[in-house]
């Protein structure tokens, strides 16, 4: 993205990759610097949750929202020669195997990790849950038939799944994946269940309006590319664009969600 | 087939990628000659670099970075004490001493030799076994892991040398410092004493450059006047004899073989694979007293291993998919920029890539030999530079390193601190080795074992039904009884020889 923007700003744009604790470190980095417009960072779904967590107490109304450029959606998968064909066959057997069913994610506190929470509370399943650093690793899992399921990022599986390694039970999205297109969604089987990934900028807050609306039109003409489009086809994403206000509305919206939420997940899992 | 491995041949034989592949291993060379700058961040900071070009020409671009780094990260280690890169840590152990020799010239032609030799060993793995080496990677399941970990974890008495007591708190002290962060179950904090700098935990690669670079810069500035100082100033000979080379081929196929296997295994890689490599061959050596102090078998064949861990990271990420370290896991996301999927599709639908690859490495593999045997004596005059210019040097590259790993202050206090403590510990012979081990071992074992115990329903027998886990196990015990087995057995022969005297 940054390079695609770059010759829309006139000045080059240099990415420093500051990781640590989900993305607060660098939240809490940006969210310090000077509002001159010139450093900004990059906001995913995590600058919505780390305060539910505790990392940092920093979230969407502390920063200048600048606008949101992608959506990826989580899936569900299982090894390819495993015995569950469906998304309802799945759940059928975790409600009855009463958490026989070993259910790799990618770190507890993930947002792929909080999706495998709301399927056991939307379904009524129950999981024994394998925690991983990160979806590679729990994925590598499945694959090697040591955890029975997995969910991460659409992007994240799709490779495998095109292999034959991987058997992708369901999206947990409204509408079907453009990578994925045979797998149903969980919203058409009939449960509204999901929590996208997202990616957005931001800049410290109490930016001025007019720098942040200029580096929104950048962004927005490197969204319009087709490198953009690609780049999201290859990887999985869903290209999506959102204006500062309705990105500001939509990341509150996912705060309230988290803050609501995770209290509920977490209780919902010490009590099993 | 052949026709495959002739269009994959016919791919790199092309002055535009053989230049970029040179252009990539003598940029590796640099990044791995360098404490502080890694392999990964080498390929990391020059993937987006490689868009613009062909897939060939990306691939050997970043294939050369590869594997020009990790023999580079062998030679700071030699000469000065420092390694390059995590994975040459073992090669410091039985290099560094040759140096204070006098033989400079020599260990940097055996890490040239013994690290070609490794990585060729391991080529030859991928392209006639990839498939089963890959099946055996995916039998790694927490289990087996912590079985890995375990394993590596006995080898702290073994890599203590004589002060195996000190050894052994070393390593307690580096199993603590890897508890720091979030517990890798639960996602609870731990020791991190409220600073969101701690949550990841203390990072290694920082933690490495302090104790053995400025720990070893403190170490050498206290002791100016005394013996211990470097510059000798000799070189030496750099190629080995023929008898030489003779005692160390069998160190090296050993050490090949141990580094391509480690390797092949998601998350685990040279720098494991080479200490199990070197205290493999320490025990099953004739001369184990002269492993640590300049032994040519330990030097050659810590060096193949950690080679060889290339050969074995790309076996499992051409075959499956799967990163086997940090490197190809960048080297995935390059593939894919290029729009090239690496998994067992690749393997049936496009061959000639694969042996692109194949051929790619064996190159590389040549020319970071030929650099290293042509280089070793001007870059063995670096111990001609007047130490201070030296000692400014690694402060220097280790500050800027550690702060570039991931753009954190906390990473160049964390190398500060453990520089002090580098220093400490070689003032009291309190041996680096196995805090090192603790390090990396510690957070695999943990995670693994605690894994393994939720699969198992905290069932402690049940983890002894995997196999992989039980010779694991099995080695470990061995490897803890064997000093004892053998005492006996010579007490047992002294008692015969006196008896049979009487």
């Amino acid at each position: 993205m940054a390079s695609l923007a770059e010759g829309q700003i006139g000045v080059p744009i240099v990415c420093e990759n500051k990781p640590g604790a989900s993305g607060a470190l660098a939240f809490s980095y940006v969210a310090r610097r000077s509002a001159d417009g010139y450093t900004i960072g990059h906001a995913p779904v995590e600058i919505a949750i780390v305060r539910s967590l505790g990392y940092a107490d920093i979230g969407p109304s502390d920063v200048s929202l600048i606008c949101l450029v992608s959506k990826t959606a989580p899936a569900l998968v299982v090894q390819a020669d495993s015995p569950w064909q469906s998304f309802q066959e799945f759940i059928e057997a975790a409600r009855e195997g009463a958490g026989r069913i070993v259910m790799a994610n990618s770190g507890i506190g993930s947002i792929w990790h909080f999706n495998i929470l709301l399927m056991e509370q939307g379904t009524g399943a129950r999981f024994t849950h394998l925690p991983y650093g990160g979806s590679t690793p729990a994925l590598v899992s499945v694959i090697g038939g040591h955890a029975d399921a997995a969910v991460a990022g659409v992007g994240e599986v799709v490779s495998h799944v095109k292999a034959g390694k991987l058997r992708a039970l369901a999206v947990f999205d409204e509408t079907r994946s453009g990578v994925l297109s045979e797998v149903p969604t969980t919203h058409e089987m009939g449960f509204p269940i999901g929590a996208p990934a997202w990616s957005g900028f931001f800049g410290p807050g109490g930016m001025a309006e007019q720098r942040v609306t200029l580096l929104a039109k950048a962004f927005k003409t490197a969204f319009g590319t087709s490198e953009w489009a690609k780049l999201c086809r290859e990887r999985g994403m869903e290209a999506l664009f959102l204006d500062k206000d309705e990105f500001g509305a939509f990341a509150m919206d996912q705060q309230r969600f988290f803050e609501s939420e995770i209290p509920k997940l977490v209780r919902l899992e010490s009590s099993e | 087939m052949i026709g495959e491995i002739l269009a994959g041949l016919a791919a790199v034989l092309d002055w535009h990628v053989l230049g970029f592949l040179a252009a990539g291993v003598s940029l590796g060379a640099v990044f791995g000659s360098l404490p502080g700058l890694t392999a990964t961040m080498g390929v990391a900071v020059l993937t987006p670099l490689t868009f613009w070009v062909s897939a060939e020409q990306g691939l050997a671009m970043l294939l050369g970075i590869y594997c020009g780094a990790i023999p580079a990260g062998g030679i700071p280690a030699i000469l000065i004490n420092v390694p390059g890169t995590p994975a040459s840590i073992a090669t410091s152990w039985d290099g560094y001493p040759l140096t204070r020799k006098g033989q400079a010239g020599l260990a940097l032609g055996i890490n040239a030799l013994a690290s070609a030799a490794g990585q060729l060993t391991s080529i030859l793995f991928l392209a006639f076994l990839a498939f089963p080496i890959a099946r055996f990677a995916l039998q790694f399941g927490p289990a087996e892991y912590f079985g890995l970990a375990l394993l590596g974890i006995s080898l702290m008495a073994g890599v203590s040398g004589r002060h195996v007591l000190k050894g052994m708190l070393a390593g307690s002290l580096g199993l603590a410092l890897a508890l720091v962060g979030l517990d890798p179950m639960t996602a609870y904090p731990r020791y991190t004493f409220g600073m969101s700098e701690f949550l990841d935990g203390i990072s290694f690669v920082p933690v490495m450059i302090g104790l053995f670079g400025l720990g070893e810069v403190l170490v050498q500035i206290s002791d100016r006047h005394a013996s211990r100082a470097v510059s000798s100033g000799v070189i030496g000979r750099i190629m080995p004899k023929a008898a030489e080379a003779r005692t160390m081929l069998g160190a090296t196929l050993s050490g090949a073989t141990v580094g391509t296997m480690v390797g092949a295994i998601p998350a685990a890689g040279g720098d494991i694979g080479s200490v199990i490599a070197w205290e493999q061959a320490r025990r099953t050596s004739s001369d184990k007293d002269k492993f640590g102090k300049g032994s040519l078998r330990g030097l050659a064949t810590s060096c193949a291993a950690c080679n060889a861990a290339i050969g074995g990271a790309m076996t499992t990420m051409l075959t499956l998919g799967i990163p086997g370290d940090a490197v190809s896991a960048i080297l995935i996301g390059a593939l894919l920029i290029h729009g090239i999927q690496p998994g067992p599709l690749l393997f049936a639908n496009n061959q000639s890539f694969v042996f692109s690859i194949v051929f790619l490495l064996v190159f590389a593999s040549l020319l970071i030999m030929a650099i290293g045997i042509l280089g070793a004596k001007p870059l063995a005059r670096i111990l001609n530079i007047p130490p201070p210019w030296l000692w400014m040097g690694i402060v220097l590259f280790g500050t800027v390193g550690s702060y570039a790993l991931n753009n954190a202050v906390v990473d160049v206090w964390a190398m500060y601190v453990a520089g002090i403590g580098g220093f400490l510990f070689r003032k009291a012979s309190v041996p680096l080795g196995p805090l090192v081990l603790g390090l990396i071992l510690g957070p695999m074992m943990e995670s693994n074992l605690r894994r393994a115990l939720i699969l198992t329903r905290g069932d402690w027998l049940d983890l002894l039904s995997r196999p992989i886990l039980l010779v694991f196990v099995a080695a470990t015990i061995l490897s803890l009884l064997w000093p004892l087995i053998r005492a006996r057995r010579r007490a047992a022969k002294r008692n015969h020889r006196l008896s049979s005297d009487a």
